[in-house]
């Protein structure tokens, strides 16, 4: 072979393999989702959301309680996340503008946001489980909050970065103060973008489980109380796959099926508004 | 910011607020690392540093605990995942930025990060249903037949493909890391300005040795640390592997032995530790991890940011 040749022909090994590599990829994402839809339409029944479990090896039951409890945790995560995620975004976007310390907290979150979720498990059962006694719903809820308040800190800080400051100055122009600058302007401008960054971080806490297993732990029961122990999806998933019942299995799979559904379509509506407003 | 605007009193309050709101993010760091301390000072004062991360002891009835079978099995799973991951993840940045035809980069790209959006219980659960059957019949059987004899490599190989192992719970890992290895690529080397490559395309270079010796030497400060980014976020990834390692707090040097990482023992044994200084030493264990990804991320943190600013010039 001469030079050419060789050179020829390795650059299309490496470019056939990179080919391959990207359908691998796909491959992986469709065997996983198809999985989890073929499974999980299977075991899909409407006594599943209506139900609460069934006494184990018994036929039947449902997981009303799960269904319920994860909603509750990840609400109230959310109303504690999100506050506190906007107004430190703004104090680093705002008031620390271009100052070191708004540089530091924005490595920091940066770093925050991919610390392993069962150390911040562990944290809230140090905080708030143990000198109380028993797991409680609201443990769960803080325990997501924690790792949401990065996430939101992080997308409100670019956000709001992205409004021009002739804006502001706009209204400075007309005698507002910085708050109401703000609040009026630069909020209103930055709002798609800060409700995107809100879904990927509810998309992000809604499949956490790891942080849950000591917080707000499991209930076979359905409650409301957030201040015992509350089920959630996740935790029940885990649970019921790694028990020894076929219909336990079953049930694992459709809620696995659900959450999955509920993350991607938040996942991709939090993309779709991204390109639609900022491309 | 303008100076004027801050007499307001409302305005005061509002920075302070907004101020407060912020410095949470460094009062949690340093509240996890005081916490994760104090719970852990019973382990801490019993097994010392050195020993307690050189012991290979976890025995809950005799009461003494080490962390190195928990470490051991976390960095050999974490590595192991990243040579499965790192190639996989080149490839499909290569494909995504040079060779796909423009129509596909958009949905090819988004279709590898919904990978990343899939909740990692769910990658357990498939695993442990769906991947780990596929591993012991068909693909761990086969591997062994090949490398089982040869020497060395065939250490890797040894014992009964059981499914559940360490190799099953770095294939989920890697490809769990894949996205942001390849997300990270990507934009690194679409950063590679075109002038560079048209150079190298006009003094006859092919695709793949623009590739190679242009877009790769060019972006390679943004891939380290998308790799590192991978190695941070494997480390410390639970629910994906807690189904599929099996809890086995011993050395093992076969891929097809059950083992037992960081994340595992804490999600298995945390809710069942009878005696202070159980729980005190999975508190310990859970502080090793901490430190261990709170580096490696801000290594990875260092390299992007250093790779922000050279592209940005």
């Amino acid at each position: 072979m001469t030079r050419e040749q060789i050179r020829k022909t390795e650059g299309f090994i490496a470019l056939t393999l990179s080919t391959l590599a990207a359908f691998m990829g796909l491959f992986w994402l469709v065997f996983i989702l198809g999985d989890v839809l073929v499974h999980g339409i299977k075991a899909l029944k409407l006594s599943l959301f209506l139900n609460d479990p069934a006494p184990p090896g018994v036929e039947g039951g449902g997981l009303r309680n799960a269904f319920v409890g994860q909603l509750l945790i990840t609400v109230c995560a959310t109303l504690i996340g999100v506050p506190v995620g906007v107004l430190g975004g703004t104090f680093l976007a705002e008031y620390a503008r271009g100052r070191g310390i708004a540089r530091i907290i924005s490595i920091l979150s940066d770093i925050m946001v991919s610390v392993p979720s069962i150390v911040i498990g562990t944290f809230i059962y140090a905080v708030l489980v143990r000198p109380i006694g028993h797991f409680s719903g609201w443990a769960g809820a803080v325990a997501l909050s924690i790792i949401m308040i990065p996430v939101v800190l992080r997308t409100t800080e670019d956000m709001l970065s992205l409004v021009p400051w002739t804006l502001r100055e706009a209204a400075f122009a007309l005698g507002a103060p910085y708050y109401k600058v703000i609040t009026q302007v630069v909020y209103r401008g930055a709002a798609t973008g800060i409700l995107t960054g809100i879904l990927l971080s509810i998309a992000r806490v809604a499949g956490e489980t790891a942080p849950l297993l000591f917080t707000s732990f499991n209930n076979s029961f359905f409650s409301l109380d957030m201040k015992q122990p509350v089920a959630s999806l996740t935790v029940t998933i885990f649970q019921y796959a790694m028990g020894p019942y076929d219909n336990w299995h079953a049930q694992a799979w459709a809620a696995a099926f659900v959450i999955t559904v509920f993350i991607l379509l938040l996942t991709i509506t939090g993309r779709l508004i991204i390109r639609w407003r900022y491309k | 910011m303008p100076r004027t605007a801050k007499k307001n009193p409302v305005d005061n309050i509002f920075s302070l607020v907004t101020a407060a709101a912020s410095f949470s993010v460094i009062i949690l760091i340093i509240g996890i690392l005081y916490v994760l301390l104090s719970e852990s000072s019973l382990a801490i004062g019993k097994f010392g540093i050195w020993k307690f991360l050189s012991s290979t002891d976890w025995d809950p009835v005799k009461e003494s605990f080490g962390a190195l079978t928990n470490v051991y099995g976390t960095a050999f799973t974490t590595l192991l995942s990243l040579v499965i991951a790192i190639p996989v993840a080149i490839g499909i940045a290569i494909f995504v930025t040079e060779i796909s035809p423009n129509f596909l980069k958009g949905p090819i790209g988004a279709a590898i990060e919904l990978l990343a959006a899939i909740p990692s219980i769910i990658y357990g659960m498939w695993g442990l249903f769906t991947l780990s059957p596929i591993m012991s019949n068909h693909i761990e059987p086969f591997l062994k037949k090949i490398f089982g004899s040869v020497p060395l490599v065939g250490i890797l190989f040894q014992g009964t493909p059981m499914g559940i192992d360490i190799l099953t719970a770095s294939v989920i890992l890697s490809i769990m890391i894949i996205p942001f290895t390849a997300s990270i690529s990507r934009d690194s080397f679409n950063l590679t300005p075109s002038v560079v490559k048209e150079s190298a395309y006009a003094i006859g270079a092919t695709k793949w040795e623009v590739v190679k010796n242009v877009v790769i030497p060019y972006s390679k400060l943004g891939v380290f640390g998308g790799i590192v980014l991978s190695l941070g976020r494997a480390l410390g990834e639970t629910m994906a592997v807690a189904f599929v390692l099996g809890n086995n707090h011993r050395i093992t040097t076969s891929l097809f032995d059950a083992a037992a990482t960081i994340t595992v023992t804490l999600a298995n044994e945390f809710t069942e530790a009878d005696t202070d200084i159980y729980l005190s030493s999975l508190f310990y264990l859970a502080l090793v991890l901490f430190v261990m990804s709170f580096i490696t991320l801000a290594i990875a943190k260092f390299f992007l940011l250093r790779a922000e600013k050279k592209y940005s010039r």
